[in-house]
């Protein structure tokens, strides 16, 4: 027990990091009923422009780089936090404005649009930021190691799976306590009844979108110290971000958040015991699931099923 | 239109010739694509451009467009322009066989040039060798691709994983210790590396504990971390590439576990580290050339990368791109001796090849081995060059191998390269 209790810590730790990627492609896919594949672009992107605001290196020789990296990591940090979703939100509010044209069509027109966007932005990071490397420097206070247990933890991971607690719960707080959730999960239920009350469809769908993007964006800031950034990590987010919906059941908020560290579960105890299948192992479980459960953990019954 | 004397339309004949062309087509034997002595040299280059390796292939592929730009401006070879086609083979076997299939059959490439992951040069070396084609690959490790994968097309020009493991194993026993664990990607460049890492193991009194496999596209190592924490092992040997190595780089990191225990890293690719912070840089790794190396012609050489490239993000060239330099500038200057774009004969210009120190930048003379058509050449260790301020200069080279010291006697034993007579031959 004394072995395998670090590996479910660090299962639940890592499900709730996988949760926290997961929260703004199951509020897109919940809410809009579209898969949005550059949910890993927009992660990318605001990692990237945390990036920005955490290195004045970034920013050039200026006089502004110079001053700017005098200002104490700490404070560049909770810039960063907040840049990044944004810099993310504006990208996906670009491309709600895209996808306008696909609603009411196939599903397969959004896929394509937002699949294409994916590649843009990929694209357009490699362009702006290079294809290198980057390094998101973290401050001092929850960077390093720490004991505990005889073993070494990495003091920020667990400042990340902290602060994805914090926002699961702010997520959830927004759409079941305010009136603004409310007329989101109104629209989601019944767009037409909300628009015969008045609302704006559209701008709704249009902070949904944006809402769902800066989630992604957020994950991005928090992630990439742990994953490293490059352009194409989105590739690396988007995979688990789906498998993840689908085993909660599509459109379900704590289905994403079990199914999540379920996977988190299940690759950190297989990465102890049989690491080589542990990639493998959110994919089997993915299999078992659906396979007895078609419409996932938590998923709602579907009209034709029996 | 149709002929009236033969009934047969132009559009028919126009589809029967080429389904005619497309069954005799270009892999039969002694093919000749283009008679014409001014036609261009058409090269393939078969680098990935996304995927695990995206940012290696780039520097890969930097690496050959400068020698093939340097030739050219000397007039070309045999008088001809280099050209390039250059196809993204993803990282992916697969996607490698399909490119390479491509660039010879439809672009007419008489050579190909470029890999990073074994897997994918392995899979290109197999579809070079149906039809002929010489096959550089550039910057793959594993010894399996000098070994039981070799093929007369074929040479390899990156030292392979049991060069560097020779390197290291011996002197990391004496100085850390003998119970080792072995992190291993799970592709064969890792098993065959880790492969070679236990016979040395056993070879010079070390225990390999126990080995870590790690699925490729792994983004937590947690896991593994603590695994290797709960087995306190003196020594990790780490075969790990591309950008799982810089996830691992930045948890090992994280965790300050980059010096105790002992971090062996089989190869250190410069596109895997270059602007990471030192302290990602930990432990004793080989390369086979460093920018800062003190030898004639190295500077000259950096100039010259900088001048060609002066928007890159990378300042200064690393080993990959000098591999991928200097297996195209071999293959060009072996064209010119041969006097002919004929692959029989440019292969036997290589089979031998011995490449003065002096020329390759390195400290010891450098050959091509007939038999395995892996070059060997010096191997340096390095570590993390923490006395400098020059965010460039992140190697302290620790030392350097002679390349007779450290040759990879498995690989040439499980080597049997193709007779000629079963290679096809063609000129361009």
């Amino acid at each position: 027990m004394t072995l395998l209790l670090p590996h479910i810590l660090n299962g639940l730790t890592l499900g709730l990091l996988f949760a926290m990627i997961a929260l703004g492609f199951t509020l897109i896919v919940g809410v809009m009923e579209t898969i949005n594949l550059a949910h890993g672009s927009l992660f990318a992107l605001g990692a990237y422009a945390a990036a920005t605001i955490l290195s004045p290196a970034i920013l050039g020789d200026t006089a502004f780089a110079a001053w700017w990296g005098t200002l104490p990591l700490g404070t560049r940090y909770a810039l960063a936090l907040v840049v990044g979703p944004a810099v993310a939100a504006l990208a996906g509010i670009v491309l709600e404005l895209c996808l306008r044209r696909t609603y009411g069509k196939a599903p397969l027109y959004g896929l394509l649009l937002t699949f294409g966007a994916a590649l843009v932005i990929e694209e357009a990071i490699r362009i702006a930021w290079g294809s290198g490397e980057q390094f998101l420097q973290v401050p001092a206070v929850i960077n390093g190691p720490m004991f505990m247990l005889g073993l070494i933890y990495a003091k920020y991971k667990l400042f990340a799976a902290g602060f994805a607690i914090l926002a699961i719960f702010a997520v959830w707080l927004f759409l079941e306590r305010t009136p603004y959730g409310a007329v989101i999960k109104a629209g989601a239920h019944d767009s037409e009844m909300v628009r015969a009350l008045g609302y704006d469809i559209g701008r709704l769908r249009m902070l949904v979108f944006a809402l769902g993007a800066g989630l992604a964006g957020l994950a991005g800031v928090v992630m990439a110290p742990i994953w490293g950034l490059r352009p194409h990590i989105g590739i690396d987010v988007v995979i688990p971000a789906f498998l993840i919906i689908v085993v909660g059941g599509v459109g379900s908020f704590w289905g994403a958040v079990v199914s999540a560290i379920l996977v988190g579960l299940a690759v950190g105890i297989s990465g102890a015991y049989a690491p080589a299948w542990s990639m493998m192992s959110m994919y089997i479980l993915l299999v078992l699931v659906v396979g007895l459960r078609a419409r996932g953990l938590f998923g709602r019954k579907s009209q034709l099923e029996l | 239109m149709t002929d009236i004397r033969t009934g047969i339309s132009r559009r028919g004949l126009l589809a029967g010739g080429a389904a005619g062309a497309a069954f005799m087509g270009p892999w039969t034997h002694n093919r000749v694509y283009a008679q014409a002595t001014d036609k261009p040299i058409k090269i393939g280059i078969t680098s990935d451009a996304s995927g695990q390796y995206a940012n290696s292939g780039a520097s890969d592929r930097r690496g050959m467009m400068m020698a093939i730009a340097e030739a050219n401006e000397r007039g070309g070879v045999l008088g001809r322009r280099i050209e390039t086609v250059h196809l993204d083979t993803e990282t992916t076997p697969a996607t490698g066989s399909r490119v390479a299939e491509r660039l010879i059959t439809r672009e007419e490439c008489g050579f190909l040039i470029g890999a990073v992951s074994s897997g994918v040069a392995n899979a290109i070396s197999q579809v070079a060798q149906k039809y002929g084609t010489i096959y550089l690959n550039t910057n793959s490790s594993s010894p399996t691709e000098s070994g039981e994968n070799c093929h007369r097309v074929k040479f390899v020009w990156d030292g392979n994983g049991t060069n560097f493991a020779k390197a290291t194993v011996k002197t990391a026993i004496e100085a850390r210790g003998k119970r080792w664990m072995l992190l291993t990607n799970d592709y064969v460049w890792g098993h065959n590396t880790a492969a070679s890492t236990k016979a040395l193991l056993a070879e010079f009194g070390g225990e390999a504990m126990d080995e870590i496999l790690v699925p490729q596209g792994t983004r937590d190592f947690s896991a593994a971390l603590l695994s290797i924490q709960q087995a306190k092992p003196d020594v990790v040997a780490a075969a790990i590439g591309g950008d799982d190595q810089k996830v691992l780089r930045q948890q090992v990191a994280q965790l300050g576990m980059g010096d105790s225990p002992a971090w062996i890293n089989n190869q250190q690719d410069w596109p895997d580290v270059y602007g990471l912070p030192l302290d990602n840089l930990f432990g004793v790794f080989g390369t086979t050339w460093y920018y800062k190396l003190d030898l004639p012609g190295v500077a000259d050489f950096v100039q010259r990368y900088q001048a060609m490239y002066p928007d890159t993000s990378m300042r200064v060239p690393g080993n990959v791109f000098y591999n991928g330099y200097m297996a195209t500038r071999e293959l060009l200057r072996a064209v010119e001796r041969a006097g002919t774009t004929n692959n029989i004969a440019v292969i036997k210009e290589l089979e031998g090849l011995r490449m003065p120190a002096a020329e390759r930048m390195q400290h010891h003379d450098a050959y091509i081995d007939p038999n395995t058509h892996q070059v060997q050449q010096t191997i340096y260790l390095a570590t993390a060059n923490v006395g400098t301020q020059d965010p460039d200069d992140m190697f302290e080279i620790l030392s350097w191998s002679d390349p007779d010291a450290v040759r990879d006697l498995d690989a040439a034993a499980k080597c049997t390269l193709e007779p000629y007579e079963a290679t096809p031959t063609y000129e361009v």
